[in-house]
């Protein structure tokens, strides 16, 4: 019998409260499927319309990424890392540097710093905006997606003309950034912040976040409890929508995060409506330390240190680093033996480490509903196999 | 009536009046192939060969440091060797297999020569896969056709 292709058994599904309703049947979604997101196959056993199991069959996308950094120097690294989540990829190249520097004691300029975090929130803007027009796409709702690609081309457009590509930027480097922002960037990424502030997300308020019929889709469904959260290691909008403010940003601050002021938002339930609002307020949150970043950053400085050594070798041991991305704690664990590259890298990747909630999230609930909480998730197939 | 209707009333006429403001607008789209959208200064796409503008020759010399830095190992050089067994400062070829560049930048930033640069030109596709592969010859016409920059070491743009 193949793996997860078990299906429940009359007693089972009766300890579930299903009992005779209809035969249940497996169905597969994907991987050849608009609504997972990727290359996702979910192999779902159903009864009617009501899901019984849901089990998330990864794998697509896997390109051996762990093992392939093996042979690599750390500078090189920094390219292919961008690729597993790809959505965000200013994180993961953060990632890399931060480990080398942490571990070599790499101490950074003030407006490379600065402008590591400006980037990296504009980028998690970027991605939650995505989340929320293909969440509306998820629940049925196609113009929202539409909005938010065209407010994210203005953001894709910033980080063009700063980094020189608008998806895998291979921008960081490792003291550093690669080069500084052009003249009259940080005005227009101020432009950009307000044109969201007060004319983008007030649409998206009344399009989709705000709407009762959005509202009531959402609530109570696909409820993860707060102790669930906790057991499954879930991180992000998935575990603060349960009502764990656990944020990277505020309980190990990093970058410049410990010298601006914002708040973790959570939700209270752990239903789909709570992770959707908290990404919604994390937006608002992102435009905040964006703008007290500009204040921040110092008009002169070195982008790169020249405080970094020419041949880049990790003292033998082992080092955990971890970031907060836009779906939850990021973390790179390095094991070096002193060479010019890692002996192995693991990626933490925080997508699937959620994912695993999907079967716990869409019991019970009917077949759309376990696509919406999917949606809520929000995983990155290219994280999630690596 | 309950009141959650009056709520989802008033909320699809909010969601209406959005979408009639935005019909009214201009469209933010283009047609792209028949109207080219223009790129960012330092927009990059392909590493090319950069000739001295006064000589017409490569700054390239061979030296594969380019080569060593490239995390998919796509680039292929190697120096001229004479008629008296020594090599010389001059590449006898140059390939570049474009199928699997990650447009990365750091076999720019490893040139100690000024010879490699990032070219814009970014409509390259192919439907053979050998046509990605570029040799000395073809990398070096990219760099005359398209504009090419060159940004290492933190600098501004």
């Amino acid at each position: 019998m193949e793996k997860g292709s078990e299906v429940y058994t009359a007693e089972e599904a009766g300890r579930l409260g299903r009992e005779g309703i209809t035969e249940p049947i497996v169905i597969n979604l994907g991987p050849q499927h608009p609504s997972t997101h990727g290359v996702l196959r979910l192999i779902t056993t159903l009864d009617g319309e009501t899901v019984l199991k849901a089990q998330p069959d990864i794998g697509y996308l896997h390109r051996n990424w762990e093992k392939i950094v093996e042979g690599w120097q750390y500078p090189q690294i920094i390219p292919f890392a961008d690729r597993n989540d790809y959505i965000s990829a200013i994180f993961n190249e953060w990632l890399v540097c931060k480990s080398v520097e942490d571990a070599l004691g790499i101490e950074l300029d003030k407006r490379a710093e600065v402008l590591r975090t400006i980037f990296a929130e504009l980028n998690r803007l970027i991605s939650h905006q995505l989340w929320f027009g293909t969440y509306a796409m998820d629940i049925g709702a196609f113009t929202p997606f539409v909005y938010a690609l065209r407010d994210r081309e203005w953001g894709y457009a910033l980080l063009e003309k700063a980094t020189g590509a608008r998806q895998l930027y291979a921008f960081f480097r490792i003291g550093g950034l690669r080069n500084d922002v052009p003249d009259g960037w940080i005005e227009e990424l101020s432009q950009y912040l307000d044109y969201f502030e007060k004319e983008a997300y007030p649409q998206y308020v009344d399009l989709l976040t705000g709407n009762e019929i959005f509202i009531q889709r959402s609530e109570g469904v696909g409820v993860v409890s707060r102790d669930v959260a906790l057991a499954f290691g879930a991180t992000g909008p998935v575990l603060r929508g349960s009502g764990v403010p656990y944020d990277v940003r505020k309980a190990h601050p990093y970058g410049v995060y410990g010298e601006v002021e914002f708040e973790v938002p959570v939700g209270e339930h752990g239903d789909n409506l709570d992770r959707a609002m908290v990404r919604m307020k994390e937006m608002l949150e992102s435009v905040k330390i964006i703008r007290q970043c500009v204040e921040l950053l110092p008009e002169e400085g070195e982008v790169l240190t020249s405080r970094v050594p020419r041949v880049l070798k990790l003292p033998e041991g082992n080092y955990y680093t971890r970031l907060e991305s836009p779906r939850g704690e990021v973390g790179l664990w390095v094991v070096s033996t002193g060479g010019l590259g890692p002996y192995r890298m693991k990626w933490r990747a925080p997508s699937f480490v959620n994912l695993q909630l999907l079967d716990h999230m869409a019991r019970g609930e009917k077949v759309a509903d376990l696509i919406a909480a999917l949606g809520t998730i929000d995983i990155i197939l290219g994280e999630v196999d690596r | 009536m309950p009141a959650w209707i009056r709520r989802a009333a008033v909320s699809i006429a909010k969601g209406h009046r959005v979408t009639l403001d935005q019909m009214l607008r201009r469209p933010i789209t283009s047609l792209y192939p028949e109207e080219p959208v223009p790129h960012f200064p330092g927009f990059r796409s392909i590493p090319v060969l950069k000739a001295n503008e006064e000589t017409g020759k490569l700054n390239c010399t061979a030296c594969g440091l380019c080569a060593r830095s490239c995390p998919p190992q796509i680039i292929f050089v190697e120096s001229v060797v004479g008629d008296d067994g020594r090599r010389k400062q001059w590449p006898a070829f140059f390939n570049l297999d474009l199928s699997r560049c990650m447009v990365c930048n750091l076999c720019v930033e490893a040139c100690p020569f000024d010879a490699l640069e990032m070219s814009a030109d970014n409509e390259l596709s192919a439907y053979d896969v050998r046509d990605l592969f570029f040799n000395m010859e073809e990398l070096a016409a990219l760099w005359k056709t398209a504009p090419a920059v060159r940004i290492a070491g933190g600098q501004k743009r």
